[in-house]
């Protein structure tokens, strides 16, 4: 079938059947535009504008991955994962003045995670305040992970990639879960309208049909 | 001989389940027994389709499989184990970069059945593609004997009446703007609404626009829609979802003009549906759509939405455009008559009986 090609342009903007003047379309449509752009309700702007405009997707939070799972989880270990060392590490000097530092900027937070703990944390101090070098050594066995500060911190970080994580993802959800309202709230919006057109059209013919009915009698 | 068909899904109001449907029902009509074996399917057919897993109580030698391809499935294996004479469809496979940010399976499956679809070369008899374009990717592949299938369509299911409540909220004066094809990023729905929001503002404020398609799996695009037409204000955007085939034609009935902003079609089946209900098209060229509108409606070669939402105010307001665009559209529709694809269907068959 013949076809009939417009140049507008280097590529062409237009094509459709030979019958149809392509000129004259793309005459009529660049008229119309030109009339808004000099009246001033379009402007150049907002046609850039929309072009450039591109969907913003929520992300796939599947993809987000807990990286720090084997630490918080350890029957979940990953192949390559390996177990932390214990080391005990006794600050002294300008190193115990600086770490003091950053565990006073970080007290309030130390504070809320060992929350469900604070009662037993109070008896350990008081218990280490009366222990001598030896029993310290039995303790670091026993309970190792109150000397590991190193570990403990990481155990920290963990749980703060996996919070920060956990959100992000609940964000997501909370996302999808306004789409899926407004897509409810725009069904049931339509239902109405369906249910009020669908009235109208039984009330209408009812009101016919009795209309008849009283004319017969 | 008996000549069966092979899906991976048959789901409600799909081209491609349609299509098996038609050829199906077609084949019956000229003797031949016909059955559709698929993976997956609603239960609502389970008395019309039938597992796949069970063809080998129907297989034979001297029988045909028509398998219409568009995915990787456990579907191709079967096919190919068949001792059968095969022949395969190709309905395209969308390229998987276009789910990679929301859909990954989908991703992974379309990803998959190209390289099916490599394994398939001189493995079946025939290759057909539903376009020339999907021949084209088809000989591109390696297939040796090919040939085209359009897309086998009936358009008497398109004769019903327009659904009563549709017909009061809709029919009211306002110009009904349509785009119908699923809600997945290859159909650029958001060009679309683009497009819409321009013609909406700037040439014809009492519009509307009905995206009719499903969007389950697409959630997330589903999404970033509503929130794009939440910053560009655009009123009057209706997402209808999945709705059962009268609605379908309701919607087609009650529009007065159909947009389509694809950037990726092997076929585009809504096209011929808006000519046969003599509904001008406005459609960008990509893919097989060029050849499927086949010089009828208006084929647009470049983005660019002013000059889109311009044409889109001049075929709905010069009648006599709008009568020489029906006029093309109607022309164009002849090559999809069931009696000139059953005919193109029937020669192929017959080739396949001399191999």
């Amino acid at each position: 079938m013949p076809e009939n090609n417009n140049n507008h342009g280097a590529n062409g903007f237009i094509s459709t059947h030979k019958d149809i003047n392509v000129e004259d379309i793309m005459a009529s449509i660049k008229k119309r535009i030109q009339e808004k752009k000099d009246s001033g309700l379009l402007r150049q702007a907002e046609i850039d504008e929309i072009e450039d405009m591109e969907l913003l997707p929520l992300p796939d939070f599947l993809e987000i991955p807990n990286v720090y799972e084997p630490h918080l989880y350890p029957e979940h270990k990953a192949e390559d994962f390996q177990p932390f060392h214990i080391e005990a590490e006794i600050e002294a000097g300008l190193v115990k003045k600086i770490l003091g530092k950053i565990r006073g900027l970080l007290m309030p937070l130390l504070r809320f995670m060992l929350r469900p703990f604070v009662s037993d944390l109070k008896n350990l101090t008081v218990k280490l305040h009366n222990l001598n070098k030896e029993d310290i050594h039995n303790l670091k066995q026993t309970i190792p992970i109150t000397f590991q500060s190193k570990e403990y911190i990481k155990l920290l970080h963990n749980i703060i990639n996996n919070m920060i994580v956990e959100s992000s993802k609940l964000k997501i959800e909370e996302e999808l879960l306004k789409t899926k309202l407004k897509v409810l709230e725009d069904k049931i919006e339509f239902l109405e309208n369906r249910e009020r057109a669908i009235e109208k059209k039984l009330f209408t013919e009812g009101d016919r049909e009795g209309e008849r009915k009283t004319r017969k009698k | 001989m008996n000549i069966h068909q092979f899906l991976t899904s048959y789901s409600y109001g799909d081209a491609i389940g349609n299509e098996a449907l038609e050829i199906r029902n077609f084949l019956r009509t000229k003797g031949y027994q016909s059955e559709i074996f698929a993976h997956l399917y609603h239960p609502k057919y389970a008395d019309q389709i039938i597992n796949y897993r069970e063809y080998d109580h129907y297989s034979d030698k001297d029988n045909i499989i028509i398998f219409h391809f568009s995915i990787g499935s456990p579907v191709t294996r079967k096919f190919l184990l068949a001792p059968d004479k095969k022949v395969i469809i190709y309905h395209n496979i969308t390229p998987h970069h276009f789910f990679l940010d929301y859909h990954r399976i989908l991703a992974k499956d379309c990803y998959k059945g190209r390289i099916e679809l490599k394994n398939l070369v001189d493995k079946v008899d025939l290759a057909l593609g539903d376009s020339s374009y999907n021949e084209q990717e088809l000989k591109d592949a390696g297939f040796a004997n090919t040939g085209v299938l359009p897309l086998v369509m009936n358009f008497e299911k398109f004769d019903r009446p327009i659904v009563p409540v549709l017909k009061e909220l809709f029919d009211d004066g306002k110009s009904n703007i349509l785009f119908v094809g699923r809600i997945i990023p290859n159909k650029m729905v958001e060009d679309v609404i683009k497009t819409f929001y321009l013609y909406q503002k700037h040439f014809h404020a009492n519009s509307r626009l009905f995206i009719v398609g499903e969007y389950r799996g697409f959630e997330r695009y589903l999404s970033a829609l509503h929130n794009f037409t939440l910053k560009l204000g655009v009123k009057e955007v209706h997402f209808t979802g999945h709705i059962p085939d009268d609605e379908l034609i309701s919607y087609f009935k009650l529009s007065h003009l159909y947009l389509h902003m694809s950037v990726h079609e092997g076929f585009c089946a809504p096209v011929p549906e808006s000519f046969y209900l003599n509904i001008p098209v406005i459609a960008f060229n990509t893919g097989a759509v060029k050849e499927t509108m086949n010089n009828g409606g208006i084929l647009v070669k470049k983005k660019d939405f002013i000059s889109i939402a311009a044409l889109m105010d001049k075929v709905l307001t010069d009648s006599n455009l709008k009568e020489k665009i029906l006029a093309s559209q109607h022309k164009a529709l002849e090559k999809y008559y069931q009696n000139k694809t059953g005919k193109i269907l029937l020669e192929h068959i017959t080739r396949l009986k001399k191999f």
